[in-house]
């Protein structure tokens, strides 16, 4: 099967996943016959990230340092990308987003071949909530990619002390126990002895936010799960809707289950993911509070998974305006949707997020070549952001801050968006 | 420390293992004694249903397959002891857990996978109502240990003195916020929001001459059904058990929740799927009594009592967290 995402950059994803950073500039034939810099190349989303620029300073007292510590004139391979997200070292500012029972991610080798990729980066890899109730745990003839077998193709790629493989629940999960048949499983504590295992609470996703997972699955499967979701049949359909439920969250439901998290898993580090609800900002230092090591938000374009047209198209908060609504918080932040390439990447890093999930990006690279796609993908996205971040007179993604950037949309800085003439703290 | 035995041949015939069991024997026939005195009936203990107790720290159930349906082995009998009340007020079993801990707790020396729990429910009961028992329990089968196994004692070189603190005084208690300030003061890393990890514990108990009950414990650090201080927000009305010298918790109980939004509002906070618990949350619609209770770890017992190095010699077929054995 050939994956499509309709709405997402699949060509351009997938040719950088075939050629690298080639493909990072334009294509080698134009060069000297063609004019650039008419106006961006991409389209419009309507996502207000859209409407922001990444604006280099003309004085650059960071570059000045870099020039000290160098004793040369600091270049874009001087950028260090490499950071903490949420207690696992990363090579980069980069994860590999939650893709769970999705048919596109289970049914095949994608997502092993995924893991096994993110391994070898060195990037921290989110595994979804229901690849245990649907394909099962340990590995078996007849499914694809069980939990287990993405756990030990990363695992056994990934070089030591980086990276680290995040495994999700949801409410639904809690009945199959998937943390804890990861916590007590021998092969899993390689993972756990060298700080590498981290558990993600799902509280909800980009794509449908308000509602649980769904997926089709064949009919002979859905009598097997019928006792644990609702299973709805849809007329002209050759399978059948499995859904979950959103969870029933307050503010102390949630800090306690953090709490828990942390008292019965005390050597995996706690991850939340949330939902773009219009109350992000408060279950986010709701997390944070309560002890989680990362805050994962995943906007409303975010999300691999089968959802609802109605909830593609007009539910829930795009994550530019996620990001407006979370105050800064010293824990690490997160976030997803439509990531694939550099300047979405950096954007989100300078409104305070620590690093970036590829989902749909990630899915596509590895669909494009089993091998060595998603390393391209991810080589391309790391140069595009140290060309950037360097840009800025930056060298560490950290540094950045909302001095970066400017909305080209007037209102928008009375909204509380960032403006280009505020002066930066660090300096 | 003692190594593990090659093979159960071996175990069961060390010297060492037969004192063991002689001095466990006891114990049982001590804690049934005591409740017996006291009106508890003891009951057969239920060894599988649909929903077990999820309130262990990390520990994977066991699945099995009953006609069809994903049934759980006990990993403990909590849920059947609060419905044990609508037939007698005062109940106990000595009951059979199976709780697939996580490998490391290898190493705590106190952790089996398969193991028994002295299980006493009350109803109507305070906290101070069960920890009475539990404190009745520990100084019964002592003192029936001190008396008719002085040479099981004495072969595993366990002298009586060892006990002499527990029987001059009653058991102390500490608050679990105090007892982490104490920690803090120590140099042990706790969280105040968490259970005592294992260095804290094992500090705790190191420092004590007879058995002391831990009280009060942060939500969050429990199952759903340790029940929350209605007067304290956040805090639970239970407590542990832990034995001296170093030999760790012996029991965990408390009051627990019985009205059916408080337990289905704590199922959520401990991240529990409700669905699960159809026929618990049925019977709690419909009442069951409040109630008060603890389970108390047999083989635990007899460690501590016995004076052995490793919870796998208090046991005929140890099985051992990550360890594959008969």
């Amino acid at each position: 099967m050939t994956l499509r995402a309709p709405g997402f950059p699949e060509a351009r994803v997938r040719e950088r996943a075939r050629s690298g950073t080639g493909a990072v500039f334009p294509a080698q034939e134009e060069y000297g016959n063609t004019l650039f810099g008419a106006g961006p190349t991409v389209a419009d989303t309507g996502d207000d990230l859209e409407h922001l620029r990444l604006v280099p300073p003309v004085f650059v007292p960071y570059r000045l340092e870099k020039l000290l510590e160098l004793a040369r004139e600091p270049t874009h391979a001087d950028v260090g990308l490499d950071t903490d997200i949420g207690g696992l070292r990363s090579t980069l500012p980069v994860y590999v987003s939650a893709f769970g029972s999705t048919a596109a991610a289970a049914d095949t080798d994608l997502g092993t071949a995924v893991s096994r990729q993110a391994g070898r980066l060195g990037i921290p890899m989110v595994v979804g909530e229901n690849i245990v109730p649907v394909n099962g745990y340990r590995p078996t003839v007849r499914r694809g990619d069980s939990l287990l077998r993405r756990i030990r193709a990363y695992a056994d790629a990934a070089p030591a002390g980086t990276g680290g493989v995040v495994v999700q629940q949801s409410t639904e999960d809690a009945d199959t126990e998937v943390w804890n048949l990861a916590y007590s499983d021998p092969s899993v504590q390689p993972l756990i002895d060298s700080g590498r295992l981290a558990f993600e609470l799902k509280v909800g996703q980009g794509a449908k936010p308000g509602l649980g997972g769904m997926t089709m699955i064949g009919r002979g499967e859905a009598e097997r799960l019928a006792g644990q979701y609702t299973v709805v049949d849809l007329p002209g359909a050759d399978g059948v809707l499995r859904c979950g439920t959103p969870g029933t969250f307050t503010e102390e439901i949630l800090r306690q289950q953090v709490r828990l998290m942390r008292n019965n898993f005390p050597r995996a580090r706690t991850w939340v993911k949330l939902p773009p609800g219009r109350d992000v900002g408060l279950a986010a230092a709701t997390a944070w509070r309560a002890g989680a090591d990362a805050v994962t938000v995943d906007g409303a374009a975010g999300g691999t998974g089968w959802a609802p047209r109605a909830f593609l198209d007009h539910v829930g908060l795009p994550l530019g305006e996620c990001l407006r609504r979370i105050e800064p918080y010293p824990n690490c932040l997160l976030v997803s949707s439509q990531m694939w390439e550099g300047v979405r990447a950096v954007k989100c890093l300078a409104l305070g997020a620590r690093a970036v999930g590829l989902g749909r990006a990630a899915l596509l690279a590895v669909d494009e070549a089993p091998e060595t796609g998603l390393a391209n993908l991810v080589d391309c996205l790391a140069l595009e952001m140290r060309l950037l971040i360097s840009a800025l007179g930056k060298y560490r993604a950290d540094q950045l801050g909302d001095e970066d950037l400017w909305s080209c949309a007037e209102d928008r800085s009375s909204a509380g968006l960032p403006r280009a003439d505020r002066e930066p703290v660090a300096y | 420390m003692t190594d593990l035995p090659h093979s159960p041949r071996e175990h069961l015939r060390r010297p060492e293992t037969r004192a063991a069991l002689a001095i466990q024997n006891q114990i049982l026939v001590a804690t049934r004694e005591y409740l017996a005195e006291r009106d508890f009936t003891e009951l057969l203990p239920p060894v599988i249903g649909p929903v077990t107790d999820p309130g262990s720290r990390g520990a994977k159930q066991v699945d099995i397959d009953y006609y069809g349906h994903r049934y759980k082995l006990m990993t403990s009998v909590i849920l059947y002891k609060q419905a044990a009340l609508l037939t007698f007020d005062k109940i106990f079993y000595i009951a059979p857990n199976i709780r697939l801990e996580p490998p490391e707790t290898f190493s705590t020396h106190r952790h089996l996978t398969e193991f028994h729990q002295i299980d006493v429910e009350i109803a109507g009961a305070s906290r101070d109502d069960a920890m009475a028992v539990a404190e009745g329990i520990t100084r019964h089968a002592v003192r029936r240990v001190v008396d008719r196994a002085g040479a099981e004692l004495a072969a595993l070189g366990r002298s009586p003195d060892a006990f002499f603190d527990l029987v001059a005084a009653p058991f102390d208690r500490v608050a679990h916020a105090t007892a982490v300030a104490d920690l803090h003061g120590f140099g042990v890393p706790q969280s105040p929001d968490a259970e005592l990890n294992w260095e804290a514990e094992k500090q705790l108990s190191r420092k004590a001459s007879r058995p002391f009950f831990v009280t009060d414990y942060p939500k969050g650090s429990r199952g759903f059904y340790d029940r929350e201080d209605p007067t304290i927000p956040g805090r639970l009305r239970n407590f542990d058990l832990l034995a001296p010298e170093g030999f760790g918790e012996l029991a965990s109980g408390g009051e627990r929740e019985f009205e059916y939004p408080r337990l289905v509002a704590r199922m959520r906070e401990t991240g529990e799927n409700p669905a699960k618990y159809a026929w618990y949350l049925d019977m709690a619609r419909h009442g069951i009594p409040g109630s008060a209770g603890f389970g108390l770890g047999a083989e635990r017992l007899t460690r501590y009592i016995a004076g052995l190095d490793s919870i796998w010699q208090a046991t005929a077929y140890p099985k051992l967290p990550g360890v594959v054995s008969p």
